[in-house]
């Protein structure tokens, strides 16, 4: 069974929820195609993205939403470091 | 003012129009949304192309809108209590600029207030029809208002000053070049490049954007008060 962990999200302002693989990989993937990478690639930064995150949360019961992001955005720097980039400021644009 | 004038005014007001980044930033997010949920080139390139008809329109019936409302009021010759109006509010709008167009943090965030800012974001996200990106378009003009208002009203007070025939043209002028940024990025992102290039260098040279757009409406601002309300007030006395 896979084990569950709590999403706190930003400021508290909305309720907690559980951590979904597919959200996070769908996330990783949009900020793929975003920066125009191919779609074969999107989906397997994704998938390498997602089992790095998988690993910083094995010992966590509960992670806040912002961390989950820092993690991911640290994770795709190194497989695509433009998708990255994106990911990492999407929240800052405006 | 001759006609040269007032054509360099209408170019300078619709450039530092141009620099203001709302509307770049909202069309940024929504072709990213739009690349990154599989939208086909086409239905991208219709999205994108309400939004930027949409805040051709705004700007248009903005600009037409003060034009009809000075030249109703105040006749075709602006006082000079008006131009003084115009160009203390683009010095004072010029000072800030310099000190809060953009937050001091990282990315491109503007002085929106967040909450206003998450809105147009979430609006942003959720649209998915080149109407609602038209409508968008509309609202990105009319959030900016604080800003564009000082240049906008600069360019109705020149305008007025034309003769009839040379009216439109002078609309017509101000809003191509107050679009300009905004159907730059528009044909960039139609053309294929990556948004985040385009990210990248609207941080990279956001500084000297706003210092540029800052200087310009101060000495746009300052010119003006110097040639339509220190001059006037000069001629007035007979002092030349």
């Amino acid at each position: 069974m896979r084990k569950v962990i709590d999403v706190v999200k930003r400021s508290g302002r909305r309720a907690t929820e559980r951590f979904d693989r597919d959200k996070l990989h769908a996330s990783v993937v949009a900020a793929c195609l975003s920066v125009r990478s191919h779609e074969g690639h999107a989906e397997t930064t994704a998938e390498k993205v997602c089992d790095t995150v998988l690993i910083w949360l094995s010992d966590k019961p509960e992670v806040t939403s912002s961390d989950l992001r820092r993690q991911a955005s640290k994770a795709l720097e190194t497989h695509h470091p433009e998708a990255a980039y994106f990911y990492n400021h999407h929240r800052v644009i405006m | 003012m001759n006609y040269f004038e007032t054509f360099a005014v209408l170019f300078l007001a619709g450039l530092i129009h141009a620099s203001f980044q709302l509307s770049i930033s909202m069309l940024t997010l929504l072709s990213g949304h739009a690349i990154g949920s599989k939208t086909s080139q086409a239905r991208l390139a219709r999205l994108t192309g309400g939004f930027v008809a949409g805040a051709v329109l705004m700007t248009t019936l903005t600009v037409a809108f003060l034009v009809y409302l000075v030249s109703s009021v105040f006749g075709k010759t602006p006082s000079p209590l008006l131009w003084a109006v115009a160009s203390g509010f683009a010095l004072g709008l010029a000072v800030a600029v310099w000190i809060f167009y953009y937050r001091r943090e990282r990315g491109t965030a503007l002085w929106v207030p967040r909450s206003f800012a998450r809105h147009l974001s979430e609006r942003t996200k959720a649209t998915k029809e080149s109407a609602e990106a038209f409508g968008l378009g509309l609202t990105s003009v009319v959030s900016e208002s604080l800003f564009i208002l000082a240049p906008v009203s600069i360019a109705a007070l020149s305008i007025v000053s034309l003769p009839r025939s040379l009216q439109i043209v002078g609309l017509a002028f101000y809003v191509i070049t107050a679009s300009f940024s905004l159907i730059l990025v528009y044909m960039l992102v139609g053309s294929g490049h990556r948004l985040s290039r385009i990210q990248k260098w609207r941080e990279t040279n956001k500084r000297f954007l706003q210092f540029i757009a800052g200087s310009a409406l101060a000495v746009l601002g300052f010119y003006l008060y110097v040639n339509h309300v220190v001059a006037a007030t000069v001629i007035s006395r007979g002092g030349m």
